[in-house]
């Protein structure tokens, strides 16, 4: 009986629903490329949360032309041919432009895609060059743009900082050879460390897969760097951090935003303590304090930074272009958004660059490892034309 | 060159600590026991549960490891392989199974507990002692010793015991070892046992030393060549293994590149099996696969 009540009910609300939908104007679709599931989820849920909480706020303000807006959350599981499936479904469904994903190497395996539906993709925390850019032909991709910085901006930061703050003139890497990001970065690294005025005393590689780099670090010690750039995903700074330890490095330790985890001061232990790292935001960034506090009375916990805020950032981007084209037509879309000039965005303000599709003026933040108190530590924000 | 050294061995003793496992499990059975990375993973993750319900303490980590390999191991035998092993089915069948076992094992992991990467609580400080310009991790000399010790323990049981003598004697002939009134059921089962709880070992000095997650046992990789190239079956050539394959590795990443190392680490695992088919200390025998 009680299932036969059941049935009635949704059966009943599905009717209420499907005539509330057909009475009012259609909402504007937008697509959400995220991991939902596996090790990057617990950024993609962040990002999910702000998303939702950011359509709500502007549907209540009666939306954008006039339409109530409608995102479509698809796990992509982090996975680039996953990423693909999603892009594709996405499509499918006639939405008129995709936030995410958060990683470069499904953004690049996403971007044709969008490309050929002439759907607008703005990624979230990508910072590959190749994601807005095809390396092929160094022409820019129509389809494809990004909030965030870059990563040989990122690479002249942690240089910068370096040298300047951290007094460093010795510098040694510690690279995976299996990762793009890994390898660019650390050659942006480089370059901007020359060009500071500093010395690069070891290269030294792994691949994605080992577990020990002691011979490698053995190398390094022997060259008494100041510093250590380490451009890897968590596990591996931890990792190295630990057996540099151990066979008694003392130098300075620096990573990029790939360290940004919560989990790195647990698999880093008191080796990964003091090290500093470049990220898109921080808790104490004083531009996102009105989100941070929204975001906590919603969901009652501080959100998994940079992604939420690189999210809100692509959407008010994307929200902005529709105003400005009238329309939401993709090919319109992507011209108003290559003109955006100075518009207020939840980390600041953004400017794109309608060269690369990248913005102007991106700031960045250094932070701190300090496993004592257990969180990443403001140390200061890089602005630049501020600066 | 010291450091070098040093560091080799240190590697070297966690692969000869796993190959111990592989070499047991051939010199019985004849087939190389591709399961016994995942043992050693779950070894891994039962060492890291006992540091998280109770006072983190080292040698607990590594006792409840061993137990729960042990009878990982065991019961991975009697379910997968004993009816194999009593239809006799040819060798080549046991191996398959072996890695569908692995492959089931990971991906259980993955289902239940997730692929997120976990470290031990740091239980002994990271002290580092000096010794003329070489530093040695306490933890590092901690394992080799204990890698030693336990190869050492192994090698007396096998000699000094009634059920030792029993599985040497199962080593040369099973058939002939069943008819003198052994038990062969219970003699594999023990063998798994104490391949599982070296597995287990291993899988906690792993974890301590560098993390624990799902795809870990595919290290084992490495420790399945050492076996090969001390000579599968034989301990003290796992062992010699081990340790050799250690400071291969870590002198051609130090002195020629690192990014060529396992290219230079299969060579000479394929060129040893060239001109020493059964490894350093191999015995000869048959259908070795």
């Amino acid at each position: 009986m009680k299932k036969d009540l059941l049935g009635w009910a949704l059966a009943g609300m599905l009717l209420a629903v499907s005539a509330g939908a057909a009475g009012a104007e259609e909402p504007i679709r937008i697509g959400h490329s995220v991991s939902l599931t596996g090790g990057s989820s617990m950024w993609g849920l962040a990002e999910q949360n702000a998303l939702d909480m950011l359509v709500e706020e502007i549907n209540a303000a009666g939306g954008v032309l006039g339409r109530t807006l409608e995102l479509i959350h698809y796990d992509n599981r982090g996975d680039a041919v996953e990423s693909v499936n999603v892009a594709r479904r996405l499509v499918g469904d006639g939405v008129v432009a995709v936030i995410g994903p958060a990683q470069s190497g499904n953004s690049i395996a996403s971007a044709p895609v969008f490309e050929n539906a002439g759907i607008p993709m703005v990624v979230t925390t990508a910072t590959n060059p190749a994601v807005t850019v095809d390396p092929s032909s160094g022409q820019v991709r129509p389809m494809a743009f990004r909030p965030c910085f870059i990563d040989p901006f990122q690479g002249t930061i942690a240089a910068q900082f370096a040298f300047e703050d951290l007094k460093a003139r010795r510098a040694a890497i510690l690279y995976d050879v299996g990762s793009d990001y890994s390898q660019w970065l650390a050659k942006y690294f480089e370059e901007a460390f020359k060009v500071a005025g500093g010395t690069i005393v070891a290269q030294e590689a792994f691949r994605s897969e080992e577990l020990d780099y002691r011979a490698q670090l053995g190398r390094i010690k022997e060259q008494a760097p100041d510093v250590i750039f380490i451009p890897t995903m968590q596990k591996e700074a931890a990792l190295a951090a630990k057996q540099a330890r151990d066979l008694g490095i003392t130098a300075g330790l620096l990573g990029g935003d790939g360290w940004g985890s919560p989990d790195l001061m647990d698999l880093g232990g008191s080796a990964i303590d003091g090290g500093y790292f470049v990220n898109i935001t921080d808790l104490a960034d004083p531009d996102i304090q009105k989100f941070l506090q929204a975001y906590r009375e919603k969901f009652g916990a501080d959100p998994v930074l940079p992604n939420p805020v690189m999210a809100q950032d692509a959407l008010l981007l994307l929200v902005d272009a529709m105003k400005r084209a009238g329309s939401t037509d993709g090919k319109a879309l992507a011209a108003a958004m290559e003109n955006t000039k100075d518009l207020p965005v939840t980390s600041g303000r953004l400017t794109m660059d309608p060269e690369n599709h990248d913005p102007f003026n991106k700031p960045a933040v250094i932070q701190r490892v300090d496993v004592g108190q257990k969180a990443f530590v403001f140390v200061k924000k890089f602005e630049p034309g501020r600066n | 060159m010291l450091q070098t050294l040093v560091t080799g061995l240190s590697i070297g003793g966690i692969y000869a600590l796993m190959a111990v496992g592989y070499s047991l499990v051939f010199s019985v059975l004849n087939f190389s026991n591709f399961a016994h990375g995942a043992v050693i993973m779950l070894g891994a993750y039962a060492g890291l549960g006992v540091v998280r319900l109770f006072p983190p303490h080292l040698a607990l980590a590594v006792t409840g490891a061993a137990v729960a390999g042990a009878l990982v191991a065991a019961l991975n035998e009697r379910l997968a392989y004993a009816a194999l092993r009593r239809r006799r089915a040819p060798a080549l069948y046991l191996m398959i199974s072996a890695m569908g076992c692995a492959v089931f094992l990971e991906n259980l992991v993955y289902a239940v507990l997730g692929s997120r990467f976990y470290a031990f609580p740091e239980m002994i400080a990271r002290s580092v002692v000096t010794l003329g310009g070489t530093s040695v991790s306490l933890l590092d000399a901690g394992a080799l010793g204990f890698a030693l010790l336990a190869i050492l323990a192994l090698h007396l049981f096998l000699t000094r015991t009634v059920t030792g003598l029993a599985i040497r004697a199962g080593v040369s002939d099973m058939t002939m070892c069943a008819l003198m009134g052994v038990n062969l059921d219970r003699l594999i089962l023990v063998v798994f046992l104490l391949a599982g709880a070296f597995a287990g070992v291993a899988g906690a000095f792993l974890g301590v030393k560098y993390m624990v997650y799902p795809t870990m046992g595919w290290i084992t990789n490495k420790a399945y060549i050492a076996a090969v190239i001390g000579g599968l079956g034989s301990l003290p050539g796992a062992l010699l293994g081990g340790l050799l394959l250690g400071v291969t590795e870590t002198v051609v990443s130090t002195y020629i590149s690192s990014v060529l190392r396992d290219v230079f680490s299969f060579a000479i695992l394929i060129a040893l099996l060239l001109y020493l088919p059964h490894g350093l200390l191999g015995r000869e025998a048959e259908e070795k696969i």
